[in-house]
């Protein structure tokens, strides 16, 4: 009987938003440069050079330990880990360390995640450290075949801020669930764009009842997480009921052959001889500091949604889903400031808007990294959303055109009230059609069309029965022109 | 007492080939040198801490990109296609 | 500057010195003469365009010579060692290019111990720099290129660095003036690091005014050196200041040779004759501070020398058909015995289970140390005593010993270990070979080190200049 599943995870995020790297005034953004043209002596390494810490590096992450609700020392220290790899210009990496005095930038935090709030997991802490380089094989395989390895220090000395997590997770949904929320949080915080690849990195450990733990790396984003968990947990049940023992071990994510593998190089306790680095001062951040930074807090992913549920009574599934992703919650908030109808609008992106972006996160990492104010790519922006909400809500479209709209405004980024043109076009405007159509509307509605004379609520009450009954065919504006010619030539 | 395969594994660890007759040689060596080392567990120091300098966090780096002006590849000899040639892994 | 001296004639005069003397002594790893001399006529250009002295620079024109662990900017720098034999840095150090500012030449780059560890230039790539008053005797080290080259007249300053004494040394065995600043007074940005808590650069010269002049153009902080100390430059003066409190450190002198400590009484003697309250004192805790020095410099060498992998810059060994770990292990069986012996037991101190035991209290020692300074330094101005415990010794003496080597260290270390300003300056001679007076200060009280040094160097007046 197997109780007790226990995952843990490290979170690594890049401070995106940073002009800078952490410990050199390169530019922090390296992606698509040609290798080696994005450094300094610093960061590749050089004799003779000294790091010089970023101030903003270190806001960036205390806003990430304010969010997570970790403890911030007054004295923050860097250490040195050292080790001997082809990525690393000086075969050490800079980073935090606990183990001699609490000196990371956040410590003993608690996250609430999901909708059922007895769910959370406790930050054991957060540290700030170096990127190194990459490496690229020179038959293009992570093989032993190549003769060599290509080095390409351009993302070297690039900030990283890195979550540790206790094992409080039970379940791979759940850790995926938790890494939504993260998502969110550093995309609120403005500290970090999810977007661009390799920003987010997740590594966790699984271990079950009495087994020992196992470490799984090189999982390449965190939609692979939950699929890695769920087979190690499969992997280890099958050992358990085979009374095989489960090693303490570190294994691979083979992210195509959806397995994890052991590492090929046996990570014995290598012994990175950590003491705390001599050229970087101890950081002092005073009370004031401190209390600065809790004014400067963005409003959180809770808080907002929270927000849409009291001030735009949105219901619970529905604001849970919009403030899943940054992008989502301000395009809603964007569409309402044009057309304030906060139910419909959260509705149309909640129920038809959302299977267009959950397919397109595919391409999202191989696109280029422009953010646009539009949702990642799509040609859909939020005046779209908020003009289709509207002709709904006046009974000029049906609901049902307007889902069609949707799928076309995708793809060539039309206005509704452009699409609605063009069907126009192919619409019934012969007057005979329309009179018969009126005809009959008028007879089945006679107190509808007594009203009409006084009211224009009941006017667009009988165009949208006559739409209906032409199936949406009909010319609005003719049937409206026609309708008020019949109402008031009788009178 | 500080023994040949703890110099050998000292010597995994930094990177450094040793012949065999490095590893004795440096076996007796260091045991007098941490011997000497050895001296600092007769001086009382609970009470004391390091010293560090310290910095306010208003003294650091501001977020100003600054791209080097020069070569920073100048000395580096093995590279192809723009990357820095290195060993293979294992 | 003399207008009937050109700077080219001047440089032409030094790189003719140095190529007379330097077969024998060796102190040169390089030399640069066309670029010397290209900077000498500039200067001359300047000056018959009748430009203001400022703008030509208050170093106009003087021949330095910089320690091969200092990064000159287009001009190989080595640190002695195979593993930097073809490193051309892409930058100057912030003191270089300081002195570069001020008109400085840089005639050339100096010998040393291998990535600076060692006390008598013998553990370098090479050969030996020898001691310009008796050749078969060690100049010192680690800055002997530094020491030998001002002492032997091949340049008129130097610059050199002390992790734990390796400026002062040299200057002690060769009769020169050296100085160890308070730590975070110079730039280490380019200096190529040892053990970068303890290490400062350091000027050598023949006069105390000579260094004065040069920590005048060096001093500062620096945006580069995050340890660097925030504040106004100081802009040091040449006072003889008679009114001194000075403190004379009875373990330093009960520890040396007695010729030393002859010579160190003597010097005692000589500040009460000029006015000077003097007083024998102690220092109880500096038993320790040899075995805190080793422990922090070994342990931080041994990370700083990680980089070392021949990937970037190096030599001559390409990287093809190696395994990764099989080919840094073979890269780096290159360095010397001296520099593999303390990353080996740097890398121990530091390692798993041993970090309280060593390193930790290493660091607490200092933390002692620095109270009993400051402490001492109420009571007085300046602290002296022997620069070095023994006179210059024959090459090979100490060498298969290395204990015994880093016991002579046993004066220089309290001043890194502790920050403060430390200097040596000439104070006589036994046996026809030169002894050294190590005068301390409190952090960043340069100006008391430099009256104390000027009164006695005004009175003393010790030979500084050897027969070549």
């Amino acid at each position: 009987m197997l109780s007790g599943i226990k995952i843990g995870l490290e979170i690594h995020c890049q401070l995106t938003y940073l002009q800078t790297k952490l410990f050199c005034p390169c530019y922090s953004d390296y992606r698509f440069k040609t290798p080696n043209s994005n450094i300094c002596p610093i960061c590749y390494g050089h004799p003779g050079t000294l790091p010089l810490l970023n101030k903003d590096a270190l806001e960036h992450a205390s806003l990430l330990s304010n969010a997570l609700g970790c403890k911030i020392p007054n004295e923050i220290i860097f250490y040195r880990k050292n080790y001997f790899y082809p990525d690393l210009p000086k075969n050490f990496q800079l980073t935090q360390y606990n183990a001699y005095g609490i000196t990371s930038i956040g410590v003993d935090g608690k996250l609430e995640y999901g909708t059922d709030t007895t769910k959370s997991a406790r930050i054991r802490r957060i540290q700030l450290e170096e990127d190194p380089g990459r490496l690229v094989y020179e038959d293009n395989s992570m093989g032993s075949n190549s003769f060599y390895t290509l080095i390409d220090y351009n993302r070297a000395g690039v900030s990283l801020v890195e979550i540790v997590t206790e094992p409080d997770f039970t379940t791979p949904k759940d850790v995926r669930i938790f890494l939504n929320k993260i998502t969110s949080i550093v995309e609120h915080l403005r500290i970090c764009d999810t977007r661009l690849e390799g920003a987010v990195r997740c590594d966790a450990n699984v271990s079950i009842g009495e087994g020992k733990k196992v470490e799984i790396k090189n999982i390449g984003s965190f939609k692979e997480v939950e699929k890695a968990l769920s087979y190690e947990i499969t992997r280890q049940k099958t050992m358990s009921s085979r009374e095989i023992e489960i090693k303490a071990e570190t294994r691979h994510w083979d992210d195509a052959r959806k397995i994890t593998k052991q590492a090929r190089v046996k990570e014995t306790e290598e012994d990175y001889r950590y003491f705390p680095e001599p050229d970087i001062p101890t950081i002092v951040l005073e009370n004031s500091f401190l209390l600065a930074l809790k004014r400067k807090m963005p409003e959180l992913p809770d808080e907002r949604r929270r927000r849409f549920i009291t001030t735009y009574e949105l219901g619970d599934h529905v604001s849970q889903v919009l403030l899943d992703n940054k992008d989502l919650a301000d395009f809603f908030e964007s569409a309402i400031a044009i057309y304030p109808s906060p139910k419909a609008i959260a509705n149309w992106i909640v129920s038809d808007l959302i299977k267009f972006i959950n397919a397109d996160d595919h391409n999202r990492s191989e696109r280029n990294h422009h953010r646009s104010t539009s949702i990642s790519g799509l040609k859909i922006e939020a005046k779209h959303i908020a003009e289709l909400a509207k002709l709904v809500d006046q009974n000029i479209i049906s609901r049902t055109t307007a889902k069609g709209f949707i799928n076309q405004m995708i793809k060539t980024g039309e206005m509704p009230s452009q699409l609605l043109q063009k069907t126009n076009a192919s619409k019934i405007d012969d007057k005979n059609i329309i009179l018969d159509a009126i005809e009959i509307v008028f007879r089945d509605e006679k107190s509808a069309v007594n009203d009409a004379r006084q009211n224009s609520k009941a006017t667009n009450f009988l165009l949208g029965k006559i739409i209906h009954l032409t199936k949406g065919k009909v010319d609005p504006k003719i049937a409206l022109d026609l309708i008020n010619k019949k109402l008031f030539e009788s009178a | 007492m500080v023994s040949r395969d703890e110099i050998k594994h000292l010597g995994w660890l930094s990177r450094l080939e040793l012949t065999e007759e490095e590893i004795s040689k440096y076996a007796l060596q260091i045991e007098k040198i941490i011997g000497y080392l050895d001296k600092l567990d007769s001086i009382s120091l609970s009470e004391i801490e390091p010293i560090r300098s310290k910095k306010n966090i208003s003294e650091l780096r501001k977020d100003r990109i600054q791209p080097f002006k020069g070569d920073p590849l100048l000395s580096s000899k093995y590279r192809k296609d723009g990357f820095i040639k290195g060993p293979r892994l294992s | 500057m003399n207008q009937e001296f050109s700077a080219e004639e001047y440089i032409s005069q030094i790189l003719e010195r140095i190529e007379k003397v330097d077969d024998k002594i060796n102190a040169f790893i390089i030399v640069d003469s066309n670029g010397a001399l290209e900077k000498a006529r500039l200067i001359d250009k300047k000056v018959r365009n009748g430009e203001h002295a400022k703008d030509v620079g208050s170093l106009a024109g003087v021949a330095i010579g910089i320690k091969d662990n200092i990064c000159t900017k287009g001009l190989r720098t080595t640190c002695a060692s195979k593993m930097l034999q073809d490193y051309v840095p892409p930058y100057d150090a912030t003191v270089i290019k300081k002195l570069k500012d001020d008109g400085a030449i840089v005639v050339g780059k100096l010998n040393l111990d291998e990535f600076a560890m060692g006390s008598t230039t013998e553990f370098s790539m090479y050969g030996s720099t020898r001691n310009p008053w008796n050749t078969s005797y060690v100049p010192g080290g680690s800055s002997g290129g530094s020491g030998a080259s001002v002492a032997a007249s091949e340049c008129a300053i130097s610059l050199g660095s002390d992790t734990g004494g390796s400026v002062r040394c040299p200057a002690s065995f060769c009769s020169v003036v050296g100085l160890k600043p308070t730590y975070g007074r110079v730039s280490r940005f380019g200096l190529i690091s040892y053990a970068n808590s303890l290490e400062q650069i350091g000027p050598i010269g023949k006069t105390v005014s000579d260094v004065v002049m040069v920590m005048n153009s060096i001093s500062g902080m620096d945006n580069n050196d995050q340890t660097t100390v925030d504040g106004e430059t100081p802009k040091y003066s040449l006072q003889s200041n008679g009114n001194i409190r000075v403190g004379l450190l009875k373990e330093m002198v009960e520890g040396a040779d007695p010729e030393i400590s002859k010579c160190v009484y003597s010097a005692m003697d000589l500040f009460s004759n000029l006015g000077c309250r003097c007083e024998e004192t102690s220092m109880k805790s500096i038993e320790y501070a040899l075995a805190s020095y080793y422990t922090i410099a070994m342990a931080e060498s041994s990370s700083n020398l990680a980089r070392y992998d021949n990937i970037r810059y190096g030599f001559d060994l390409s990287p093809d058909n190696y395994e990764c770990n099989a080919y840094f292990a073979k890269v780096r069986s290159n360095f010397g015995q001296e520099v593999k012996r303390r990353i080996i037991t740097g890398s121990y101190v530091l390692s798993s289970g041993y970090y309280g035991k060593y390193y930790l209290k290493a660091q607490k020692v200092r933390a002692i140390l620095k109270q009993e300074i400051v402490s001492l330094l109420k009571t007085f101005d300046v602290l002296i005593g022997p620069t070095m415990p023994v006179l210059p010794f024959k090459f090979g003496e100490k060498i298969d010993d290395p204990l015994k080597m880093y016991m002579i260290d046993i004066d220089t270390v309290v001043a890194n270990l502790t920050g403060i300003p430390s200097i040596s300056i000439p104070a006589g001679f036994s046996k026809n070979l030169p002894i050294g007076l190590q005068i301390m200060a409190g952090e960043f009280q340069e100006q008391i080190l430099f009256n104390a040094a000027l009164l006695f160097e005004s009175s003393a007046n010790v030979q500084r200049s050897p027969d070549l």
